[in-house]
């Protein structure tokens, strides 16, 4: 490098280093706080997001620690059923704590407990803060709360359940396992849910015999903790049949006059799938006729909903099996488990394995598992022509600030058209009403009243089978739906079937026809 | 020659003493009145709730007047001690550092004061009472530096010293530290014990200022060339691989995430401001995630604190715990908050969020005053950072200037690395809210920064030492490779 080239280099930098040491750093500076001002933003945005926008749903979560303090002192709203009758209420001990006392245990697995020993449990921890009143169901009120002298604001809660028709199902399960669940098509009203075996939720709430009374109930073998109703994950058997007609009749995989000729012999021989003999009973008032849809119902033929199955394709059972509920949980007040129709990940199509699952899952057996609300949902959404709509347990929150709120219906979903809701009525009510039906399902029907429903035969690995009931009456304005199901108790037609055509008959009785 | 003849000058305010000319401050006043009256109502607020909770009838006095009157008192004598100095110094910064202080103190009265208790020689003080100590202290910090320091030469000649000392600190933290919750963070000297982390986030930023001005222009305006590549002079990029591992050695050696965290932040951000090459952040951003996938892999604490932050709920009574109370917290407050008071019920006696007072009261606060407190607070640190970078942008000399951006960055970063960890934006990490969290070190540290800025912001300074041009000429000749 020649002097020179040194010289003007080393005065280029020079000037370079004059110039950038004359350039104020003012213009960086002002970008940097333009930058630390938008990260203040960011900040702002997320105090937002946790303060306004997720702080109803934190701030009233059962374990807030603000929730468990009020508990612990707070006089609890009082819980009533439908038509007023106090379910649960508070009391207070020697020391001047309120502590919870229940009337019936067959509102148990509904309504839980508070224990100040144990938490809460059921609707008293679903709605643990209105019920202690850190929060009301009126957001002007919530927002003007903390301007009173006493912010609690304990709220009653009027249940949609019927303590007579509760009392009654309960009865009826006897000491068996099992559930039921009752409900209105049109409003999602539930009117009972029962799970055998209950418990008496008053032993845990009471202070002075909560430790052992809660001992005995977690080692008890039967499980009477847990809600059969909404946690029980069953084979619904036949029952199901009805998730396969909502499919196969929607997506037009068959009409209600589609035949199978294959079908009469196949009930000699079973029928045969990818070398899998599916095998039903034989029913011996048909004669070898082939069965159309209706009369498939009537007579719960296995062979003719597997080959509808297979007609259907697993992918669109699967489908419509997902827009009834199936592998959702059901948006409700308790926590409910997911109802699935496969254990998923096959490749045959809707996660199932292979033709031979998807042709016995089609008639309720496979890896087909329902929660009794679902199959209550089922047939809850026949009944209202398609659509379904969310069960709900609680009717009003009621409080002296903030006066009665009630609880309207809300649309879950539209499953079906009202054609095939319509044609799949029919063939239930022929599964109750029509002269086989009436063979197959005794018991079934309410005296005076059209009534629609279908048995399930839940097969299981060993022991007994379930027996299953899903229906609704009248047929034409159904106002009531129910799921029945008894564990390990035969036939559906044997145990379920009646309880549930005695039960809808008391729902008349009591709320007249 | 009459006096009507001659050239206009601004009137000096008279000579009281010496050579004190005292000069009105009306704009701090006035500010400091109202963080007066906003404590104030706050205290009567906090008052009226805890009288409620107590089963008494409502009353308007505050809770506790003594430590607040004592604190209002003391910067009433701090806007004095200023007034008096005469320095021409910026209005803001002490009244949002006060309200700062303040909120801190009405926080620290509320809490359990059983949360931290020391005594003085035989006074047994609660935690509020301590606080009121740190924050009487800094006030004075503030004070003395602001009127005290005139030259900056102390600071801009012995940057290499500053380093060491600060590198020192470090080795005698990791020698002779004690652990808090894992991370290595107290220093115990005879009866004085500290977070040395804090005062080194100072010296940093002095030695950066010190580093980065002097070799502004050279990494402003020359390149390395690899082949078709441009990049900046590799050997002046040497102290940013010193900071990486500076950075990186803070976590292996102290296990703190935060301040590691704060110290790239704070590196890159004035190296942007120095050079205004986007190449440097972009090259940093690079090492950032490639050191932060690294330390995921090598480091269980850091994987803890990133899967924690990723799904608390996983965990609820373990792991989550914290952070999850603290979210609880946020939400309870809603946008207008329970009140001063009426937050944070007591679970077993106990505050629902572990190390509430160090490492979460924003969240508290953002319980007690809502989204609009919380809105307000984050507007205050704004507001710091805000005046100490119009003194950036005012300053006279490249070092100033850096001097005063990055002590301003040190607040603002570590309050939004806290505060974004308070509200898991950001996996969280335990350092500490700048002047709101309890703890001598913290507070007594952001006085520092405080006092400092204030001495940089004097429009009546006296002038940078002259360049030491000969040197810089000899290094500037060594970069272009010549022999002149």
């Amino acid at each position: 490098m020649t002097d020179a080239g040194v010289r003007s280099s080393i005065s280029r930098l020079r000037t370079a280093g004059l110039r950038s040491g004359r350039r104020p750093v003012g213009q960086n500076v002002g970008r940097l706080g333009v930058t630390l001002a938008l990260a203040f933003v960011v900040l702002a945005a997320g105090a937002g997001y946790w303060q306004v926008w997720r702080a109803q749903e934190l701030s009233t979560a059962p374990d807030d620690p603000a929730v468990v303090a009020a508990a612990r002192h707070v006089v609890r709203g009082q819980i009533k059923d439908r038509t007023g009758t106090v379910l649960a209420a508070s009391r207070r001990d020697a020391n001047g704590e309120p502590y919870r006392v229940y009337t019936d245990p067959s509102m148990s697995p509904v309504i839980g407990y508070a224990s100040r020993f144990f938490g809460t449990a059921g609707l008293e921890h679903t709605y643990d803060a209105q019920l202690t009143g850190v929060l009301s169901p009126d957001p002007v009120q919530q927002l003007l709360a903390k301007f009173q002298g006493n912010r609690a604001d304990p709220q009653d809660l009027t249940l949609t359940i019927s303590l007579r028709l509760q009392r009654a199902a309960q009865r009826m399960l006897g000491g068996d396992k099992g559930a039921v669940v009752m409900l209105d098509p049109s409003t999602g009203e539930v009117l009972a849910m029962v799970s055998g075996p209950t418990y008496d939720a008053s032993a845990v709430a009471n202070p002075a015999t909560a430790q052992k009374a809660f001992a005995r109930l977690q080692a008890d073998k039967d499980k009477p903790l847990l809600n059969r109703a909404v946690q029980g994950l069953y084979v619904p058997g036949s029952t199901f049949k009805i998730v396969t007609s909502m499919a196969a009749l929607s997506s037009g995989a068959i009409t209600t006059s589609t035949t199978y000729p294959q079908q009469p012999r196949a009930e000699e021989t079973g029928l045969l799938v990818s070398g899998f003999r599916v095998r039903d009973g034989h029913h011996p008032f048909t004669d070898d006729r082939a069965l159309n849809y209706p009369e498939a119902v009537e007579v719960s033929c296995n062979i003719y909903f597997a080959l509808t199955g297979l007609r259907t394709g697993g992918a669109r059972l699967a489908d419509w099996a997902g827009r009834v509920g199936f592998g959702h949980q059901i948006p409700f007040d308790l926590p409910t488990a997911v109802s699935q129709v496969t254990n998923g990940g096959g490749k045959f199509g809707g996660g199932f394995k292979d033709a031979v699952e998807v042709a016995n899952a089609a008639y309720g057996q496979a890896e087909v598992l329902a929660t009794p609300i679902q199959m209550a949902l089922v047939a809850s959404t026949v009944a209202n022509e398609g659509v379904e709509i969310k069960p709900q347990l609680v009717k009003s929150f009621s409080s002296d600030r903030d006066g009665t709120r009630t609880v309207g219906p809300q649309q879950m979903a539209d499953v079906l058209t009202p054609d095939v809701a319509g044609e799949i009525k029919s063939a239930m009510e022929r599964a109750v009403e029509g002269d086989f039906g009436k063979l197959f399902t005794p018991g079934a029907a309410v005296p005076g009243i059209p009534t629609a429903g279908k048995t399930g035969t839940a097969q299981l690995a060993a022991g007994e089978p379930h027996s299953w009931f899903i229906g609704f009456a009248p047929v034409d304005h159904p106002r009531v739906a129910i799921a029945v199901i008894v564990e390990n108790a035969g036939h559906g037609a044997s145990r379920a079937a009646p309880m549930a055509g005695d039960l809808m008959q008391l729902y008349f009785e009591t709320f007249g026809k | 020659m009459t006096n009507a003849a001659a050239p206009a000058r601004p009137a000096l305010p008279p000579i009281v003493f010496g050579g004190i000319r005292p000069r009105a401050r009306w704009r701090e006043m006035w500010l400091l009145l109202i963080v007066a009256l906003t404590l104030y109502v706050g205290s009567i607020s906090l008052g009226a709730t805890e009288a409620a909770a107590a089963g008494k009838s409502l009353t308007l006095s505050p809770a506790e007047d003594q430590p607040l009157a004592i604190y209002l008192g003391a910067l009433l004598l701090a806007h004095l001690a200023q007034v008096v100095a005469g320095r021409r110094t910026d209005q803001v910064l002490l009244p949002a550092t006060a309200m700062l202080g303040g909120i801190s103190l009405l926080l620290m009265e509320r809490l359990p004061q059983s949360l931290v208790s020391q005594s003085f020689g035989g006074l047994d003080l609660g935690l509020g009472q301590v606080q009121l100590l740190w924050l009487l202290l800094a006030i004075g910090l503030i004070t003395i530096l602001s009127i005290v320091v005139r030259s900056d030469s102390w600071l801009r000649l012995y940057k290499y010293t500053w380093a060491a000392a600060g590198i020192g600190l470090l080795v005698l933290t990791f020698i002779r530290g004690e652990d808090v919750n894992g991370a290595r963070l107290i220093l115990v000297i005879g009866p004085f014990s500290g977070q040395p982390i804090e005062l080194l986030k100072v010296i940093m930023v002095v030695f950066l200022a010190g580093y980065l001005s002097e070799f502004r222009p050279l990494l402003v305006e020359q390149d390395t060339r690899v082949g078709p590549l441009r990049l900046p002079p590799l050997p002046y990029l040497a102290p940013m691989l010193v900071m990486i591992a500076l950075a990186l050695g803070i976590v292996v050696i102290q296990r703190d995430l935060g301040a590691a965290l704060l110290f790239f932040v704070v590196f890159l951000m004035l190296l942007y401001v120095a050079t205004a090459r986007a190449a440097y952040v972009v090259l940093g951003l690079l090492l950032f995630v490639a050191g932060s996938y690294l330390m995921y892999r090598l480091f269980g604490v850091v994987q803890d604190r990133v899967d924690i932050w990723w799904d608390p709920f996983k965990d609820p009574s373990g792991n989550g715990y914290q952070i999850i109370q603290a979210l609880h917290a946020f939400a309870r407050g809603g946008i207008l908050g329970t009140g001063l008071g009426a937050g944070l019920p007591l679970v077993g006696g106990q505050p629902p969020i572990p190390a509430v007072h160090t490492d979460f009261p924003f969240a508290a606060l953002g319980e007690e005053l809502g989204l609009v407190g919380v809105l307000a607070i984050l507007g205050l640190y704004l507001v710091v950072i805000e005046r100490g970078l119009r003194i950036a942008a005012a300053a006279a000399d490249d070092f100033r200037a850096l001097l005063a951006a990055g002590l301003a960055l040190v607040v603002g970063v570590q309050a939004f690395i806290i505060a974004a960890g308070n509200l898991k934006l950001i996996p969280l990490t335990g350092i500490t809210l700048p002047v709101i969290s309890y703890g001598g070190s913290s507070i007594l540290a952001n006085a520092v920064v405080v006092g400092l800025l204030l001495a940089l912001s004097d429009k009546g300074v006296e002038p940078p030492p002259p360049p030491r041009a000969g040197r810089r000429f000899a290094r500037l000749r060594d970069a272009v490779g010549g022999r002149a």
